[in-house]
């Protein structure tokens, strides 16, 4: 069967492709914040899980979208704060700690959830925007979208601000870079971790309810099917840079799309398996991309003190 | 005098500071880093704290500039008394230090780590201008790691005068300078003291007060030996430096340390017998050595040449990161050169063939979690089967504790439970212990105590009596101590070799480090 490609294709694809970017990228933007600021989180699975069932089950509760996406947030936030507790004023291991938290996340729900299988709730479905969705292709794939990805396309180059052309921005990325410089000079060191790492824990939450109101409505144990992870890489093929996780999401959104197109096309260019291991094929690529290249290195590096336990005293 | 009547800008009365013990071995308790200390900073004066290293300079630092609460005693501000909670409480007061090890953050620009410092806009103009009042010269948008160590220092001078500090502490800040870096700096603290500010200068280097300092004080064992010195205008050096350097070490020292410039103990190394011989035998030979080198960045260094004979030190002196680092790690055999050809005793270079002693004692010296005679078996020869000897290596580690004096509990001490300078010494034994026909030695005497200064340079002219020894230090001094040549390294190339017994020698290697053509050639240049 010839593949038709005509611009009604093309523009569904190129929906499917964004909105399955989303919680991959608001979970990324997070985690830049997060690690831009000195810490290491790796619990995004546990965080999304939990995000996707607090999101879910207030939704489902009251129905009321800002209640639920705020439940979202909420428990991302509460989680990324425990793991701030143990990485930021314990000192523990933040590989372990982070590690330990998706583990949390994926069994916690697991139980709390087991009523809620199933069960009809709250949707979150797109919302085309007057006149922009009406261009051709670019319309509908960017402008007929479920809020929570405006709220991740909106964010990346928002960020991308924050982080380089403002005060706060440059506290963030001094603690992330030299934490007793930054705090020689003044800066609450750990207090503006707390507050990345909690933002992050935000994002991740919000990226969870994104799956459980308007990507796959309903809940599933561990829904989030490994996109936590994914976003872990993404932050690192990104180079800690927003913008390039805008980039990169919206290329994990595009492989999606060619696994959907496929299947419906009934076409095969390349085995599933190959797609599904593409964003962790092209984060090593980028990886030894930049490592080969001094220029690259020395500019797209890990923030210098990622994952460095900063005490005041001493 | 008038400025006697007012109060001092900072005054401490009692300052202690007690530490929990890190070893066991001393019984678990507290560590005395400061007892009782006073100190009076006034205004228009540099201030210069001498002090070996663990003597509690850093500590009673720390607690001026708010990193570390006094556990008793106060601190005045003009009279009023004073409590620092934060580095930031400090600045607030107008305290600011210069760590030795500079807190800026090396990814961002000079105007960012400056604005993140006041608290102001990141304004190229605004950093220049502040650059240009204070006459310290900086490029605003360069990035700090792309940046010269003097560099680096100017801005974080400038990040405390931006937040309008007027009492500035530096530590150790000549470490990281050229001889030539040193007077601008100097110019530059006393420009900063007439304009009524108080300068504070922690070293342990006696020659560097002489020209610098108004005052003096000298801190031992946590103590204050003697606080607020004035200089005499009847010495030369403004102070008697043997008495100074008697306060510091707490007892008589040999007669080289006192002396002001040459660190060495054993004098006149130039005449020795065998140095000044005729070297017939050349035992390393370097020719064209290039190091590897990054895509776009050049190599560390290129086209080296030169020729160490049995018996003869040769130092290879250059101002941090001027390539002699890469150069120690190539000789040692920790990196491969790019190009070029190093031959010992006629054949190609062989890493069994050389003795290194690395820069970093804890890290490329020695394992840290090891025993003393765990480490001996890692790097001797001998010991290269799949099961070692264990007592083989207890009894070279017994050995060489007691060739070079070392100070520890016994061959089952772990290195990293060593003072400095007897883990240095025990590192220097083992190397010796080889009997290799080349040492490579690279800052042997870095953050060493002069007594263990003393040991290490008599190990090393020891070790030349039959070996051919590379001496790569930043400190010309020390090169000239031990050296019958010096080689200086500048960008990566070999500027130009002096003759140590040369009466100008301390001059021109200074011009070399700093990268200035030679007095000659200058001269000659302008008779032209």
């Amino acid at each position: 069967m010839a593949l038709s490609v005509d611009l009604a294709n093309l523009a569904l694809l190129g929906q499917i492709a964004v909105n399955s970017s989303t919680a991959v990228l608001l979970a990324s933007l997070g985690e830049i914040v997060t690690e831009r600021s000195g810490v290491l989180n790796l619990g995004l699975e546990g965080m999304l899980l939990l995000g996707a069932l607090a999101g879910f089950a207030v939704g489902a509760a009251t129905g009321d979208p800002a209640a639920a996406l705020g439940a979202a947030a909420f428990a991302g936030a509460l989680a990324a704060l425990a793991h701030g507790f143990f990485a930021i004023t314990l000192g523990a291991n933040q590989v372990l700690s982070g590690l330990a938290l998706s583990l949390l996340g994926a069994g916690l729900t697991g139980v709390l959830g087991r009523d809620l299988l199933g069960a009809p709730g709250l949707v979150l479905a797109a919302i085309p925007l007057p006149r922009l969705s009406a261009i051709p292709v670019l319309g509908p794939a960017l402008f007929n979208q479920p809020p929570l990805t405006y709220l991740a396309l909106a964010l990346a180059p928002l960020l991308w601000w924050v982080l380089g052309r403002t005060r706060l921005g440059l506290l963030i990325r001094a603690c992330g870079e030299n934490a007793g410089a930054a705090y020689a000079s003044g800066v609450p060191v750990r207090m503006v971790r707390y507050g990345c790492t909690c933002f992050g824990g935000a994002l991740c939450g919000l990226g969870g309810a994104f799956l459980s109101l308007s990507y796959t409505p309903g809940w599933k144990e561990g829904m989030s099917a490994g996109q936590g992870w994914i976003a872990i890489a993404m932050v690192i093929f990104a180079l800690w840079k927003p913008l390039r996780a805008l980039f990169g999401s919206l290329l994990f959104g595009a492989l999606i799309a060619a696994q959907f197109l496929m299947q419906t096309a009934g076409v095969q260019w390349a085995p599933v398996w190959l797609l599904r291991a593409m964003p962790y094929l092209l984060t090593i690529i980028v990886l030894t991309l930049v490592h080969a290249s001094p220029r690259l290195r020395r500019r797209s590096g890990p923030p210098a003190n990622l994952g460095r336990f900063f005490r005041p005293e001493g | 005098m008038l400025e006697k009547q007012e109060p001092p800008l900072l005054s401490c009365r009692g300052l202690t500071k007690r530490f929990a013990s890190p070893a066991e071995a001393s019984g678990g308790g507290f560590v005395l880093a400061n007892a009782g200390v006073d100190l009076d900073l006034r205004a228009g004066r540099v201030h210069a704290l001498l002090g070996e290293n663990g003597a509690g300079k850093s500590t009673l630092m720390s607690m001026l500039s708010g990193w570390h609460r006094p556990d008793a005693g106060t601190l005045a501000l003009r009279g009023a008394p004073l409590v620092l909670g934060s580095p930031a409480a400090a600045m607030r007061a107008g305290i600011g230090m210069v760590h030795q090890r500079f807190s800026l953050v090396e990814a961002l620009t000079g105007a960012e780590n400056l604005a993140l410092a006041d608290g102001g806009r990141v304004s190229a103009r605004r950093t220049k201008e502040l650059a240009q009042r204070f006459g310290l010269a900086l490029d605003p948008g360069k990035r700090v790691s792309e940046m010269s160590m003097g560099e680096r220092q100017r801005l974080e001078i400038l990040k405390l005068l931006a937040r309008d500090a007027h009492i500035l502490i530096l530590d150790e800040p000549t470490s990281v300078l050229a001889p030539a870096e040193i007077s601008g700096l100097y110019a530059s603290l006393r420009r900063l003291a007439d304009q009524g500010r108080a300068v504070v200068l922690i070293t342990h280097k006696l020659s560097e007060i002489a020209g610098a300092a108004d005052e003096v004080s000298v801190l031992r064992r946590g103590r204050m030996i003697a606080h607020n010195l004035p200089r005499d205008p009847a010495l030369a050096d403004g102070w008697d430096m043997a008495e100074l350097s008697r306060l510091m070490v707490g007892r008589d020292v040999p007669d080289c340390v006192a002396s002001s410039v040459p660190p060495s103990c054993v004098l006149g190394a130039q005449d020795d017998g065998l140095q000044g011989a005729e070297h017939s035998e050349t035992t390393l030979s370097v020719r064209g050595l290039t190091a590897q080198s990054g895509q776009g960045e050049p190599p560390a260094f290129a086209d080296v040449d030169f020729e160490i004979a049995r018996g003869e030190i040769l130092a290879i002196v250059g101002v941090a990161g001027n390539g002699q680092e890469a150069l120690a790690a190539t000789l040692g055999g920790m990196e491969r050169p790019a190009r070029g050809k190093i031959t010992i005793q006629g054949r190609p270079y062989d890493r069994a063939l050389v003795a290194y002693v690395p820069e970093d004692r804890h890290g490329a010296g020695t394992v840290p979690n090891l025993t003393l005679a765990e480490n001996m078996l890692l790097s001797t020869t001998r010991s290269r089967g799949a099961i070692f000897a264990r007592g083989a290596g207890s009894r070279a580690a017994r050995k060489a504790l007691e060739a070079l004096n070392v100070t520890a509990s016994g061959v089952n001490a772990l290195a990293r439970e060593l003072s400095g300078g007897n883990l240095q010494k025990f590192i220097l034994a083992r190397e010796l212990s080889k009997g290799a026909p080349l040492l490579v030695v690279e800052q042997p005497t870095q953050g060493l105590d002069v007594l263990a200064v003393c040991d290490v340079h008599a190990a090393i002219l020891k070790a030349a009596e039959t070996a051919a020894v590379a001496l790569v230090t930043g400190d010309p001094a020390e090169a000239l101590a031990l050296a019958r040549r010096v080689a200086v390294v500048y960008r990566g190339r070999i500027a130009g070799v002096v003759a140590a017994g040369d009466a100008d020698a301390f001059e021109r290697i200074s011009r070399l480090m700093a990268g200035l053509a030679p007095v000659e050639a200058a001269l000659a240049e302008v008779a032209r």
